[in-house]
């Protein structure tokens, strides 16, 4: 009797743990995101930087929206937000066909010289943007390309390391479908669309999440390549507005940070649980 | 003979061709992307422009000031240049040894070289040759609190040649720091991060104590110049201030002097409209002080035709026009900067004599310098800059200095200036 | 025997992603190894761009800022990945306990890995203020024994404050990556360590951790490439200062190339630390690989 009272409150004590760790972590990690937000609707820098680190900040006083009407007025940033949109998916999308299809390719068939192209996807993984930035632009810039939607698309949708996620993944993937599919007489790439690829939502998913944040905060490439507001991502268009000599007025970028984040912060909240998920049966491991 | 004949006709019909299609030349323009009401004069005066003859069309494209220097290389390098641009100061002469850039001297009537400002001739030439010409200079120099200076019963100088002494500018430290409502007496704008602002901003420092970034002779090496007995003492000066809280090495926003929490703003001009509006009638301008010698930064943004450009005539047409008097007040009545031409300074309210900000003017022609002239200016501002944002921070000022000559002439002898 | 329209068709998917990859990678790199035995600038000058042997490379050997960069790159991987892969864990095992809402905390762990690196760079250059909340927390915690410390401006806190930070905005992707290897350990391993009366701490050295060995592994290895690329945060935060306590290779082969506009000298810096990665990379999968087998 005594015992499973004792076990029962060790369970209680643990529990109370672990709500308070959930809540205390839920804080380390919310406000500086919700600072973010609450500065970006003070309107006044003055009373901003004197409550700055008072529990105050979080209360913005006065409150109201002039940040956000100033960044629209200075910009547009419409505009931009279609670009950074427009962008990033259609790498994404792109990205995913052709990464899979590669990465379909290696894992199934046993073509010559596979394994070394195998391996030669691996060594790619380590080459980081930054080092090929400059030799890239050179090359680019020889196929006309500045200053446009495709020279901040085309160089990014093959990717060894997605390629690699693919890869491992369709090892794994059973054979039996496809080899239905191969008796009933359908060619390779019908089995690729019709088959691996609806069985390979998982790794599809991760693999766009990975690419899409990625590819969201770039900003050494498109600053090279762009020359106006018609092709210019967010990234670039915070730099303009907020970079450079012109001092930082915080609430105006905490505005532009706010606007920035918060859709893809709902987007992720909305998805996130099948990120696990599919994180979960993914060869991310 | 006949050939000839028909080598004539050939170029009269080439002629009379191209007249129409000169009548629509069309030049691409970039810019900076400066303050708000900057752009807004740029816009008006390229449509001006445009409306007014019926040659030239120019086609303006604004280009983030974060990341102008990094897009224009990129041009550059592409050959994709457009015909005009501007340029900041002190990367001209990089740009003209590149070859990049046009001479302007052709165009330049003496009458209009003597009404520039001497700083702008002086930014814009490299190796005889002027490349840029600016519609605006700068002007680096202190704002004050009139209400704090007279709590502390300071002296208010009234032009350059009045300026405070090195001691009467430290005791009036002294006094204004402690003064019950003042903070750190002096603030210089750390906020703006390391970058061009350091070297505008504090070589004016190191020349006022008799030191300099490059002997400004050969232009070729830095020893016993930026690391010289008088370099040590402006850099231990300028770090006893940060380390003696006359100044604070991390302000938290732009706001430190319109707050009141700072008596001193060492800054350009283009902070006159916001401090204007929070003081009002308190704002005034100091001169820089007289260190050993007294000295001011200058330089800024200036027009340039590159070398990409096949119609530089067409593209003279509108740099006269925006250097046009004029032109030139209604562009610095809206950014606060100094025209670039006496005869413009006369037309506008701040700058003429008398006027609250004429000092601007008295400094750049009596004692300003500009950043050094040479194509390893790019260099030369990152160490310097470097140097400085480690010394405010406490470094051993000896240690920053030695390494930044010695990283300076490395420089120098990589790029074969040697 | 295969046919040859079968062949066709097999090598045709890989071909597009093999054509990007040789046009925009393989092609770059290789054009900046040529790159790296020249003087190429920036903005080509009078100076003509010419070969110039190893001179790039040994002037790395004595180039202070290349060793300093790449010692903290360095510290950074030793000091990052393993906090940030065990913090990575810790939370993982809690939002995988058996308590409501962690769905939701989940969610909230995740946030600052979703939020653009620029972005929280900013955020934290303003908490970390001498004036800002991480130093008032520090006093009210402390008691007022907590003395505000500037803590990008200084020379020994600047860097562990750039890790901390990183840490905070990375560790989410990691968690989520741990529980998914969580959920894929079997239940029954559990249920009969219970029916033995094994103790939480024994089940998580006996099952946990190596349930999670490749888990473990990927995280390990893909972290550390990560971390080797350090730049946006110290780029924003600090430009490498002060005093070149938070310099990268990658923010100095940045200010080589663009504000020194020395393009040879950063292709050879470019070209040694991709080699030192990938030995660091393949040494670490050596061990990791190692240990499989044993």
């Amino acid at each position: 009797m005594v015992n499973v009272i004792n076990v029962c409150r060790r369970m209680k004590i643990r529990r109370v743990a672990g709500y308070t760790l959930l809540v205390i972590f839920g804080l380390f990690f919310l406000l500086p995101l919700l600072y973010m937000i609450a500065s970006s609707l003070n309107p006044d820098e003055v009373s901003l930087l004197r409550n700055m680190s008072t529990p105050r900040a979080f209360i913005p006083s006065p409150v109201g929206i002039q940040n956000y009407i100033k960044v629209f007025n200075r910009m547009p940033f419409g505009r931009f937000m279609f670009n950074s949109v427009f962008i990033v998916s259609t790498t994404v999308l792109a990205g995913l066909l052709v990464n899979s299809m590669a990465a379909y390719s290696l894992a199934r068939f046993s073509w010559r010289g596979r394994g070394t192209l195998v391996s030669f996807i691996v060594a790619l993984m380590i080459i980081p943007f930054e080092a090929i930035a400059v030799p890239l632009l050179l090359l680019t810039n020889r196929f006309g390309w500045l200053n446009s939607y495709h020279v901040q698309i085309v160089p990014f949708i093959a990717n060894p390391f997605y390629i690699y996620l693919f890869y491992q993944f369709f090892l794994k993937l059973p054979y039996a479908l496809e080899e239905a599919a191969l008796i009933d007489g359908a060619g390779w790439f019908g089995i690729y669309w019709r088959v691996a690829l609806p069985l390979s939502k998982p790794v599809l998913s991760s693999v766009a999440i990975l690419h899409f944040l990625t590819h969201w905060g770039s900003f050494l490439w498109p600053l090279m390549v762009t020359r106006g507001p018609e092709y210019r991502p967010l990234t670039v268009a915070m730099q303009v507005f907020f970079g450079g000599q012109y001092p930082r007025v915080w609430g105006e970028i905490m505005a532009f940070a706010t606007m920035m984040t918060v859709p893809v912060l709902v987007l992720f909240a909305v998805l996130q649980g099948r990120f696990v998920a599919s994180v979960a049966r993914t060869g991310i491991k | 003979m006949r050939s000839l004949r028909i080598v004539v006709v050939a170029c009269l019909l080439v002629m009379t061709l191209a007249v129409p299609a000169l009548a629509k030349t069309e030049l691409v323009l970039w810019y900076h992307s400066g303050k708000p009401e900057e752009r807004a004069v740029l816009e008006y005066q390229v449509k001006t422009f445009n409306a007014m003859q019926d040659q030239v069309v120019i086609k303006a494209v604004e280009i983030p000031e974060g990341g102008y220097n990094e897009q224009v290389q990129a041009a550059a390098l592409a050959g994709g240049l457009p015909d005009i641009l501007d340029l900041d100061g002190p990367f001209i002469a990089n740009y003209a040894w590149s070859g990049y850039l046009r001479p302007l001297d052709k165009y330049i009537t003496p009458q209009l070289k003597k009404d520039l400002l001497p700083s702008i001739i002086a930014q814009g030439e490299y190796k005889g040759k002027i490349y840029a010409l600016g519609t605006f200079d700068s002007g680096l120099a202190m704002w004050a609190n009139k209400r704090y200076l007279k709590d502390v019963g300071a002296r208010i100088p009234v032009s350059v040649d009045d300026a405070w002494t090195f001691t009467e500018f430290m005791e009036i430290l002294r006094k204004l720091k402690a003064h019950p409502k003042v903070k750190y007496p002096l603030d210089f704008k750390i906020n703006y991060g390391r970058g061009e602002w350091f070297s505008y901003g504090f070589l004016p420092i190191f020349q006022g104590f008799g030191a300099d970034m490059i002997d400004r002779k050969t232009m070729l090496s830095a020893e016993g110049v930026l690391n010289g007995p008088e370099a040590l003492a402006a850099a231990a000066w300028f770090q006893s201030l940060f380390a003696q809280g006359y100044a604070d090495p991390n302000p938290p926003g732009d706001t430190e002097f319109i707050d009141g929490r700072a008596a001193l703003s060492w800054v350009g001009h283009w902070v006159w409209q916001p401090y204007k509006q929070a003081l009002g009638e308190d704002l005034i301008l100091i001169p820089m002080p007289k260190f050993f010698r007294q000295a001011t930064g200058m330089g800024s943004w200036a027009w340039a035709i590159t070398s990409n450009c096949k119609y530089p005539d067409a593209a003279w047409q509108f740099l006269e026009f925006i250097l046009r008097p004029e032109e030139i007040v209604r562009m610095t009545d809206a950014n606060g900067a100094v025209p670039s031409r006496v005869s413009a300074a006369r037309l506008s309210k701040a700058y003429q004599p008398g006027g609250p900000l004429n000092i601007f003017v008295q400094q750049l022609q009596k004692i300003a310098i500009p950043r050094p002239v040479t194509p390893a200016y790019p260099a030369l501002t990152s160490y310097f800059a470097e140097a400085i944002d480690n010394i405010i921070s406490g470094a051993d000022v000896r240690k920053e200095l030695d390494q930044a000559v010695k990283r300076i002439n490395e420089e120098i002898k990589y790029m074969g200036l040697k | 025997m295969m046919r040859r329209r079968e062949l066709v068709t097999q090598v045709s998917l890989f071909l597009p992603a093999f054509i990007l990859l040789l046009v925009f990678m393989v092609t770059p790199f290789l054009m900046a190894i040529v790159l790296s035995f020249t003087n190429q600038r920036l903005i080509p000058g009078p100076v003509p761009t010419r070969f110039v042997g190893w001179q790039n490379y040994v002037m790395m050997l004595r180039d202070s800022q290349f060793w300093a960069g790449l010692k903290n790159n360095f510290v950074f991987v030793l000091v990052v990945v393993p906090l940030q892969s065990a913090f990575a864990l810790a939370l993982a095992l809690l939002v995988n306990a058996k308590l409501r809402f962690t769905k939701f905390f989940r969610t909230l762990y995740f946030m600052p890995t979703v939020t653009t690196m620029v972005v929280v760079s900013v955020i934290w250059s303003f908490l970390y203020h001498p004036d800002g909340l991480v130093n008032r927390l520090l006093s009210s915690v402390s008691f007022g024994h907590w003395e505000a410390v500037d803590f990008l401006r200084n020379r020994s806190w600047a860097f562990p404050a750039i890790m901390f930070m990183s840490i905070w905005q990375g560790v989410g992707f990691q968690m989520l990556i741990f529980l998914a290897g969580l959920q894929e350990i079997p239940e029954f391993l559990y249920e009969a360590a219970d029916v033995d009366g094994a103790s939480p701490i024994r089940k998580f050295w006996h099952i946990t951790l190596p349930g999670l060995r490749n888990t473990i592994t990927f995280v390990l290895v893909s972290t550390t490439i990560l971390a080797f690329r350090l730049f946006d945060q110290v780029m924003v935060m600090t430009a490498g200062g002060p005093q070149d306590a938070t310099y990268t290779v990658m923010l100095h082969i940045y200010n080589t190339a663009f504000r020194r506009l020395n393009i040879g000298y950063a292709s050879a810096m470019t070209i040694a630390f991709f080699l030192i990665v990938l030995a660091v990379s393949v040494a670490q999968r050596f061990v990791l690989w190692e240990e499989k087998e044993g």
